[in-house]
């Protein structure tokens, strides 16, 4: 039985937004509620992925995992430490095991820093080595990461961007980590370098057993690389699984409409076993109308198609995570056959 | 197929990298034939030329020196023209076996004249659909307003209140959700979907010959994606305006496309019909466009989670492009047959089938 790495309970985590300044006269704050009550758990060794639209809440919530922003309420478990208000002298030793790598290629490296700096610095950060030492660490991460040695000497500016991506993954190796969040590492980066890439962290998963969760909208990338799925909407986990099971044979219309989505792209025919979902009025959400019930039910095929029934909608009946057996859970009130 | 409306003939692009010293060739010697009617998608990576070919296209290429030979045969309204007539002796090059290592360009004067050959064409004869939807509208004037504007430009159509009819119309066309409230919407109230939607009926309401439409699915959540996908489907089938549509998204492409161009290094490496191009099983292929499709999660690989097939090395860099095959390096169909005429010299786009043609010594005669 393999241990869990990382578990999150109730995880909250509400932005204030601010409506100028006469709101602070008034006394009244409103707040977004980026993560409303997110829990699941990760093993070692294991890939949760995380898919939904943008502005759902995926990077939130491994932002907020990592300590990177502090959570509003709620708990994260962390290799058996509570690191959810954990003091930051206290989080450093565990920092070097959780790692981020950040969506934007860009941003994450430092553009006037050479290679061979950039992993010095991630390499000396948590532990004191002498020279000796750090290049060979350094000739090490090369070759996890699949990168020449001639690229050491080079500016982020002067490499391609599945290099700067292997940079961004041998510095998380660096530190040491064990368990990565993985901010979309595959959107930015063309198909060829993307199954580099994705061949590259399915390798490291296998030498090191780390763990990943492993944020995306790329669904197929998800499901190959990903032994559980969470599909996220506005805040809420509606619906996890096994990667296949979700993405097959999904209970909630959310994950339905999702995958369909990706079958009518391709333009292949709908499978006549599941008709592909018609879809309710697609808008952006308003967060700051007040939400009753069920997220999703303003925009859900199956609301419409059972007459818009009362529960959906009333606040006090929120659907919650129901256990459907095999670790599939679904928080629906008429959950699809 | 229809009779061409446009034709491009060996066009070149460059950039001048003033830290290298060097010309950056993004689009070095692009062929291309567009009939009436028809969609070509192009395909290929980032810095392939794809964009950079469809900004020279509408003279909208903003740095040095920009576009520096070749032609664009345009054929509307009866008449031919080519878009980059005359400009020819605004550039003077120098080339050392084969190769331009100098060019010297009278800016102002090709910018004068590329106006007075583009602006009776642009957002008229040629329309155009960006990435960013939201950069495409402007923000301070109400979406329906920015399309009757549009059509009173373009179109026979000057009356305003017959404009904004069909303003309305082309918003209900569109399939925007109730247009009428949507017309006095400023772009920051609609959604990224809603305003691509705006876009199309934007770049499509002063009726033009040709539309090019540049990443029109990408940066937008997949079910609004697809969304998009079917609504450019159904108005190819309702208008079947000649559209030159540009993804890096191969399904996006083999969903609309009737032929396909692929590009890689600033050159096209095959060009044919979408069904064969893009075929997995069909069998002459450029090896690019065979890895390039090897490369993209297959049913097979998501459910074996296999390893995904890699196109080994990386893109090759514009500014210092190989002299042989641009895909030589990172080829992996090479055979000793072939190999020396791979690495010195760059192979012709070859017809091997009606309408089909590719750029590979393998399919050399």
């Amino acid at each position: 039985m393999t241990r869990t790495i990382l578990e999150v309970v109730n995880l909250k985590k509400y932005y204030r937004q601010r409506a100028g300044i006469l709101s602070t006269l008034r006394w009244r704050e409103r707040f977004i509620p980026a993560v409303d009550g997110v829990s699941f758990y990760l093993k070692e060794h294991e890939t949760l992925g995380l898919v939904g639209e943008s502005g759902c809440g995926k990077t939130t919530i491994g932002r907020t995992i990592l300590r990177l922003t502090p959570a509003t309420s709620g708990r994260i478990v962390f290799d058996g430490h509570d690191i959810t208000a954990m003091p930051a002298g206290e989080l450093r030793p565990l920092r070097s095991r959780m790692q981020m790598i950040f969506q934007d290629l860009d941003a994450a490296l430092n553009p006037r820093m050479r290679v061979r700096d950039l992993l010095k610095e991630a390499i000396t950060t948590h532990h004191r080595l002498g020279d000796a030492e750090v290049a060979r660490r350094t000739g090490e991460l090369l070759e996890q990461v699949n990168l020449k040695k001639s690229k050491l000497s080079s500016l982020p500016g002067e490499l391609s961007g599945g290099e700067k991506r292997r940079v961004g993954i041998a510095r998380t190796l660096a530190v040491g980590a064990r368990f990565i969040v993985a901010d979309e590492p595959t959107s930015a980066l063309d198909v060829s370098i993307q199954a580099q890439v994705v061949n590259l962290l399915r390798d490291l998963q296998r030498q090191l057993g780390l763990s990943y969760l492993f944020i995306s909208h790329d669904l197929e990338v998800v499901q190959l690389v990903s032994h559980k799925v969470a599909v996220m909407y506005l805040g809420k986990i509606v619906e996890v699984g096994l990667a296949d099971r979700i993405a097959g044979a999904g209970r909630h219309p959310y994950t339905r409409i999702l995958w369909s989505a990706l079958v009518e792209k391709k333009g292949a025919e709908p499978s006549r076993r599941r008709p592909a979902m018609s879809r309710g009025a697609w808008g952006v959400f308003d967060f700051e109308q007040p939400v009753h019930g069920c997220r999703f039910a303003p925009r859900c095929p199956v609301y419409e198609a059972q007459g818009r029934p009362a529960v959906c909608t009333d606040a006090a009946t929120e659907p919650e995570l129901r256990d459907l057996g095999g670790g599939h859970h679904v928080a629906c009130h008429f959950p699809l056959g | 197929m229809g009779a061409p409306l446009l034709e491009i003939e060996s066009l070149r692009t460059y950039f001048y990298s003033r830290s290298k010293r060097a010309f950056i060739r993004a689009v070095d010697g692009v062929t291309l034939a567009l009939a009436r009617g028809e969609t070509l998608g192009v395909v290929g990576e980032s810095g392939s030329g794809k964009s950079v070919t469809a900004l020279s296209i509408t003279g909208l290429i903003g740095a040095g020196p920009g576009v520096i030979g070749g032609t664009i045969a345009f054929h509307a309204d009866g008449g031919e023209q080519n878009l980059l007539a005359d400009l020819e002796r605004y550039v003077d090059r120098k080339e050392v076996d084969g190769r331009i290592v100098e060019v010297s360009k009278d800016e102002a004067g090709w910018r004068r004249k590329v106006e007075r050959i583009m602006a009776p064409l642009r957002g008229k004869a040629i329309s155009v659909i960006f990435q960013n939807p939201k950069a495409a509208l402007n923000p301070f004037v109400r979406v329906g307003e920015q399309i009757t504007e549009v059509i009173r430009l373009h179109t026979p159509t000057k009356g305003a209140r017959a404009a904004r009819e069909q303003a309305l119309d082309w918003l209900r066309r569109v399939k925007i959700d109730s247009p009428r409230l949507r017309f006095d919407n400023y772009p920051y109230g609609l959604s990224g979907g809603m305003c691509q939607r705006a876009v199309i009926a934007m770049a499509l309401a002063s009726e033009p010959a040709l539309l090019i439409a540049d990443e029109p699915t990408t940066g937008l959540d997949a079910t609004i994606q697809s969304e998009i996908v079917g609504l450019l489907a159904e108005l190819k089938a309702e208008i079947g305006i000649a559209t030159l549509l540009i993804s890096h998204d191969i399904r996006v492409i083999s969903r609309l496309a009737d032929n396909v161009a692929v590009m890689y290094g600033g050159s096209v490496m095959e060009h044919g019909p979408a069904a064969d191009v893009l075929a997995a099983r069909f069998a002459p292929k450029h090896p690019y466009t065979t890895a390039l499709l090897a490369s993209i999660p297959s049913e097979q690989n998501v459910r074996d989670k296999g390893y995904l097939t890699v196109i080994e090395g990386e893109v090759p860099d514009a500014v210092d492009l190989p002299r042989g095959c641009r895909f030589y390096a990172r080829c992996n169909r090479v055979t000793d047959g072939v190999r020396d005429r791979c690495a010195q010299r760059e192979p012709a786009l070859q017809e091997i089938a009606p309408g089909h043609r590719i750029r590979c010594w393998l399919y050399a005669e």
